[in-house]
């Protein structure tokens, strides 16, 4: 099989995304006048930052906005405030125009494979305009190209012709993989792939994308409420708790490492596979706070075990600490908002 | 899998299409919809041909094709084709109308016959047709004749009432004067008497002019409005859906100010309002009747997109938020190319289904029009067959408003019933 995505040279140091203070909020609209009655704080001022290669897990349960940041990111969806450095470009202030050049190298994979393709629209056809659009290959050999994206995924040549009705939801996410690498991205956005997938079917296609990951060199930002799959899949985890990041780490053996407590309680919801162990169970009791109205503190506060009077009225900032990546040997940092955790840190202005 | 191959859904095979087939009433209703639909493309043929060529009058079909051809034609059915109010089928006419009949005949003869140049006699007798029936003598041979029907006609007068019950000879006479004027037509070969028969059948109107021909006529009018104000209603309505319900903001807001203000006008007076409008303009010109309709279909598409506006641009605003939309965003796709490419073709089962909706709602509310004299001005309609039969029917000629009914009753029914079987047919739960 031939290898259709260039080599990348990866720059010591430099990322290819991050994220600076990014803050996405939706209008509400009310009243008889249809005023603007309140935001949706979707996401308000994450900050990361991805090198070259690495896999970056976003973790965190529905409604936390973290779909929304892969959108935002991606421009889907308009940022209201902060910046998104795509190999040091801001992405925030470009025209469609000017997009067209980046949006070529930055592609996503969709949650829902049921609605992720357009039904009346063969998968050669699909795939065709997306390849002329950018002009991916000449043209006399965009069939081969097409035909072997097809193979590359897994599929059956024969799958070209067919219409997304005719595949199982396995199948078409794999096609929605095809589109997305069909024209050569750096950045690969996963949002939630594997989600809406059957367990045996979630690990054939998770093996997919590492086996294309590590074969194109492929920057990843997955994107997913399972902190198992994302500790098989990343080099390092988001944890965003209503649209805030409340820890980062590295990804190897989490549960020890895990420091703030809505980690620890996402870790313990995973369930436990040798029968034999026994665990006291924490379930997390009481629901998110409004994104209409985020807490002035803690956004954790009403469910958390551990608060302190702290925590309701001043918003812990992330603090990092230099650490070791246990699997791969290398320095790491882990970031973490709590004060708990950190009691000396400065608060945020 | 691999054993069965490929299996294609195509329309004729797929599992809708059988639940369709064994449906019995579905299937009538469908026949007799493309009965409509033949009977409507052929009648716009027909006055399409007749209209290029000028193939006017009445004996210039040459071939039996092209009699049929042209055998209800605009000024055809327009013409009068004998009395007034002649009865049809099932009708039975009093003694004295049909002595009024034989009488209408005799003064067409006489007046044929009484003009003083014999060129110009030869050439009216000639002209003399009611339909397809004509006269193939001479004055000099047809005026012996005419006199003596005359006289046994005169006769006749001495009888105060025809239809008293002591006047059996006197109707016996009538009846014998009735085969003595069908004597006098040269005789109609097969097609012609077909068609003749079928003229006459359901009789004529107050003007003379054949009811079952205007009826017939009427389907082609009714289809032709169907067909033009839901096409271009769904038109309207999908782009300006489809557009308000994707870009949203101030075109959003204006296309609903638009539909909400036009809806809130009562339809009635909108078409009024209109049909002023137009008034002395090209399109009021009786003389133009494929013009006089162009009023009636814009007052139709005028409301008649606000249907389809409004279903498109919900399900434009559900489609919107679809990933393969989101995908198409990301790959870079301008949102013209989203929209015709993603979003419109998706609405298509929905284009369909409001066609057909307002394909019959625009036949009827055509109807109701004419029947009040704002619709069709040029031409037969079953509105306006309907609108000038009121007065018959007290006077016991029921066919104008019966043909006109029943014509319009059996296609909306079909049209009903056919729909109500699609939506089975295509309905997973319905087994």
């Amino acid at each position: 099989m031939t290898t259709p995505h260039p080599a990348t040279p990866t720059p010591a140091g430099a990322p290819l995304l991050e994220v600076r203070h990014l803050v996405t909020r939706f209008p509400v609209r009310g009243g008889i006048l249809n005023r603007v009655v309140g935001h949706v704080h979707a996401v308000s001022g994450v900050s990361f930052s991805v090198p070259r290669g690495e896999v970056l897990g976003v973790v965190g349960e529905s409604g936390c906005g973290k779909s929304t940041l892969g959108k935002t990111i991606l421009r889907l969806v308009e940022p209201t405030s902060g910046q998104v450095l795509f190999d040091g470009q801001d992405l925030t202030t470009l025209g469609h125009g000017a997009m067209m050049p980046i949006r070529r190298r930055m592609q996503m994979i969709f949650q829902d494979p049921y609605s992720s393709l357009n039904p009346r629209l063969t998968i050669r056809r699909m795939l065709r305009e997306v390849v002329r659009f950018h002009d991916i290959v000449p043209a006399e050999q965009t069939d081969d190209y097409i035909i072997d994206l097809i193979t590359r995924v897994g599929l059956r040549k024969d799958a070209a012709d067919k219409f997304p009705h005719e595949f199982s939801g396995g199948q078409r996410q794999r096609i929605g993989i095809a589109r997305a690498l069909a024209v050569k991205p750096e950045l690969l956005i996963a949002d939630e792939p594997v989600s809406a997938l059957d367990v045996s079917i979630q690990a054939q296609v998770l093996n997919l994308l590492m086996d294309l990951q590590k074969d194109l060199h492929l920057t990843v930002l997955f994107i997913s409420h399972d902190l198992k799959v994302v500790e098989h899949f990343c080099d390092r985890v988001l944890v965003m708790y209503l649209g805030k990041v409340v820890e980062e780490l590295p990804c190897d053996n989490l549960l020890d490492r895990a420091r703030h407590p809505y980690t620890r309680a996402l870790l313990a919801a995973n369930p436990i596979d040798d029968p034999d162990e026994r665990r006291p169970i924490s379930v997390l009791k009481g629901d998110v706070p409004s994104p209409l109205r985020p807490p002035p503190g803690c956004p954790f506060i009403g469910r958390c075990p551990v608060a302190v009077d702290r925590c309701r009225n001043e918003m812990p900032p992330l603090v990092a600490a230099p650490t070791v990546n246990t699997l791969t040997a290398r320095p790491a940092t882990q970031s973490v908002a709590c004060w708990v955790e950190t009691p000396d840190a400065r608060p945020n202005a | 899998m691999a054993l069965l191959g490929r299996t294609r859904n195509t329309l004729f095979s797929s599992r809708a299409a059988r639940k369709f087939r064994r449906n019995r009433m579905a299937v009538a209703s469908l026949a007799v919809i493309l009965l409509y639909a033949l009977l409507g493309g052929w009648l716009l043929i027909a006055d399409a041909y007749a209209t290029l060529t000028d193939r006017r009058g009445f004996d210039r079909a040459e071939s039996v094709i092209g009699s049929l051809f042209t055998a209800l034609t605009l000024d055809k059915v327009d013409a009068r084709v004998g009395p007034l109010r002649v009865r049809g089928w099932l009708e039975t006419p009093l003694a004295e109308d049909r002595a009024r009949f034989v009488e209408y005949y005799l003064g067409k003869f006489e007046r044929a016959l009484r003009l003083k140049d014999s060129q110009d006699r030869a050439a009216a007798v000639r002209d003399l047709r009611f339909a397809e029936r004509r006269v193939d003598m001479t004055p000099e041979e047809l005026l012996p004749r005419v006199r003596a029907i005359r006289d046994q006609y005169e006769s006749l007068n001495a009888v105060d009432d025809l239809d008293a019950p002591d006047a059996r000879g006197a109707r016996e006479r009538l009846a014998g004067i009735e085969s003595d004027i069908d004597s006098l037509f040269a005789p109609l070969s097969g097609v012609e008497k077909g068609l003749y028969d079928l003229r006459m059948s359901l009789g004529t109107d107050r003007q003379g002019r054949s009811i079952a021909a205007r009826a017939i006529y009427s389907i082609k009018v009714a289809l032709q409005v169907g067909f033009v104000v839901g096409f271009v209603s769904v038109l309207i309505g999908a782009l300006l859906g489809a557009a308000s319900g994707y870009f949203g903001g101030f075109l959003d807001q204006f296309i609903q100010w638009l539909f909400s203000t036009l809806s809130s006008v009562p339809d009635l007076v909108l078409l009024a309002v209109l049909a002023y409008a137009f008034t002395g303009s090209i399109f009021d010109d009786p003389s133009r009747p494929a013009l006089s309709l162009v009023p009636v279909y814009i007052a139709m598409c005028m409301t008649f997109w606000i249907g389809p506006c409004r279903v498109i641009r919900g399900e434009t605003l559900k489609l919107k938020e679809l990933e393969y939309v989101q995908a198409a965003k990301a790959i870079g796709f301008s949102r013209f190319t989203i929209l015709l490419r993603h979003v419109l073709p998706n609405t298509l089962h929905l284009m369909f289904i409001n066609f057909s909706l307002l394909f019959i709602a625009a036949i009827k509310f055509e109807v109701v029009l004419s029947f009040l004299g704002l619709g069709v001005k040029a031409g037969p309609s079953w509105g306006r067959m309907i609108g000038e039969a009121t007065q018959e029917v007290i006077n016991g000629n029921f066919w104008q408003i019966g043909a006109a009914t029943l014509l319009m009753f059996v296609l909306v029914l079909a049209f009903n019933i056919l729909s109500d079987a699609l939506q089975d047919a295509f309905d997973p739960k319905h087994v």
